[in-house]
């Protein structure tokens, strides 16, 4: 089994957004569209020991997708590589995947009245190159890969991150496979 | 979460559809009383079922590309699409016999069939939306009541025919007002169970709250559209539904005004139900 996903050092995050833009220049995402946001979590804390670090979220690569369980179409898939997908011509913009998602990391296109969300920039991997958010990052903190194999570079970086520091968000069954990296020395992981 | 009108109206009719067939049938052919309600509440049942299908429709971006559907049929709108058309097909079939003069013990067995689907159907319409994605819906208790809501409706709906149909056996009519008491009794232990639930619910948040319900910007959906005209305003016009020595309102018309709240109050209910629906995390 292979699991493309993308793994997020937050402790190099400096929240300037380029991915964001690089991802709506890359794929063309329409006004009122999101594939990829980046939220602040804080300041938290009393002065001077204040917190704050930077989230960039994105579709989470779950393992047992619900997106993909109750989509009535099949329109949304797994590829062979683990990344979840949506096929725009089989989709009926039922938007019941958007309610599944616990994450609330797809949007709807109300131009084409279908549902979209990041693709990982499976284009861009086709050819050899790296999702635009990635390749666009100026501070080197996104990295994708397989990470279920051991000698890719996210489950190297996961790996020296140390398991104490590497993150995901709540899982309620969906096995999310993306992680972030946040070490307690820059913040505290939340919830 | 926003409000999904064409659901609201699709869950909305469907409920009215199903409730107003099983309260008939119940009535007419496991009662044996008001028979002559029969074939006005198929009627009104399917035209409800169809109104329910056709909100549906106008939810999706491409409803043209619905038939691919049929490849996936685990999928809750799948389930959803095969209920109404079950029992829509059922109703049709009861329709049928009672034209052509069927026998009683026929007709009975074509209506409990068509009624045990349309209690499946009520609930599966509210079981498409348990999803642990989301924690203020992911309860049994959405489901029943849904179905509960449904008997409500139901019962209000069949008591508007027995109203104005003619020569109707009184205990009809008192066997009517007893059902719709009893289920809105059922529907007010379900909503406070529902408040139990957004309350003890996993990964709390403000958006979700029951402080939002009882006190906050929904408050006014719930005590006014739920529990007043939801609960005490059909349970009043409903007591006063033929009871002796009650002039001030005619039958007919507590019964409409009845059916009017309750139905108000299953757009309140699935109003909120949208208006609590957010996600675990809301990133976009």
């Amino acid at each position: 089994m292979s699991q493309r996903t993308m793994v997020v050092d937050l402790d190099r995050c400096i929240g300037c957004k380029s991915c964001e833009v690089a991802c709506k220049q890359e794929n063309g995402v329409v006004l009122g569209c999101t594939w990829n946001k980046v939220l602040t979590v804080g300041p938290t804390g009393t002065y001077p020991n204040i917190q704050m670090y930077y989230l960039p979220t994105m579709c989470q690569e779950c393992k047992d997708a619900q997106c993909v369980k109750v989509c009535p179409t099949g329109a949304s898939y797994k590829s062979e590589d683990g990344t979840v997908l949506i096929d725009k011509e089989k989709c009926i913009g039922c938007r019941y995947c958007m309610m599944a998602c616990p994450y609330g990391v797809r949007t709807f296109n109300e131009e084409t009245k279908v549902v979209e969300k990041c693709t990982l920039c499976t284009q861009l991997q086709a050819v050899g190159e790296q999702p635009a958010c990635v390749k666009n990052c100026p501070a080197g903190c996104r990295f994708v890969g397989d990470i279920d194999d051991p000698n890719s570079e996210v489950a190297k970086v996961i790996q020296k991150a140390g398991s104490d520091s590497v993150h995901a968000l709540p899982d309620v069954g969906n096995r999310p496979s993306v992680r972030y990296i946040l070490h307690s020395k820059i913040a505290t992981w939340k919830e | 979460m926003s409000i999904q009108w064409p659901l609201v109206f699709f869950t909305l009719f469907v409920g009215l559809g199903c409730g107003t067939f099983v309260s008939a049938v119940v009535l007419t052919e496991w009662c044996g009383k008001a028979k002559q309600i029969r074939t006005i509440s198929s009627l009104i049942a399917i035209v409800a079922l169809g109104l329910g299908g056709m909100s549906s429709t106008l939810h999706l971006g491409h409803p043209e590309r619905m038939f691919g559907a049929l490849g996936h049929p685990t999928s809750g709108i799948f389930m959803e699409s095969t209920m109404i058309f079950l029992v829509g097909l059922t109703i049709l079939v009861y329709l049928l016999a009672l034209r052509r003069n069927a026998s009683d013990g026929t007709c009975k067995i074509i209506a409990t069939v068509g009624a045990v689907l349309a209690v499946v159907l009520a609930f599966v319409n509210g079981d498409a939306y348990v999803m642990a994605s989301i924690p203020a819906w992911n309860t049994w208790i959405l489901p029943v009541f849904y179905v509960a809501s449904a008997a409500v409706m139901g019962c209000f709906s069949t008591g508007v025919l027995l109203a104005r149909a003619e020569d109707v056996d009184t205990t009809a009519l008192t066997t009517i007002k007893r059902a719709a008491l009893i289920a809105i009794a059922i529907q007010t232990v379900l909503l406070i169970a529902y408040l139990g639930h957004i309350a003890v619910a996993p990964y709390p948040d403000v958006t979700r709250s029951v402080a939002r319900v009882l006190a906050g910007n929904l408050a006014p959906l719930f005590w006014g559209g739920l529990v007043l005209i939801g609960l005490l305003v059909p349970v009043v016009l409903m007591t006063k539904f033929y009871t002796k020595n009650t002039e001030s309102i005619s039958p007919l018309t507590s019964v409409k005004l009845g059916l009017a709240s309750v139905l108000a109050a299953g757009v309140a209910f699935r109003v909120m139900m949208f208006l609590l629906g957010s996600s675990i995390k809301q990133f976009f």
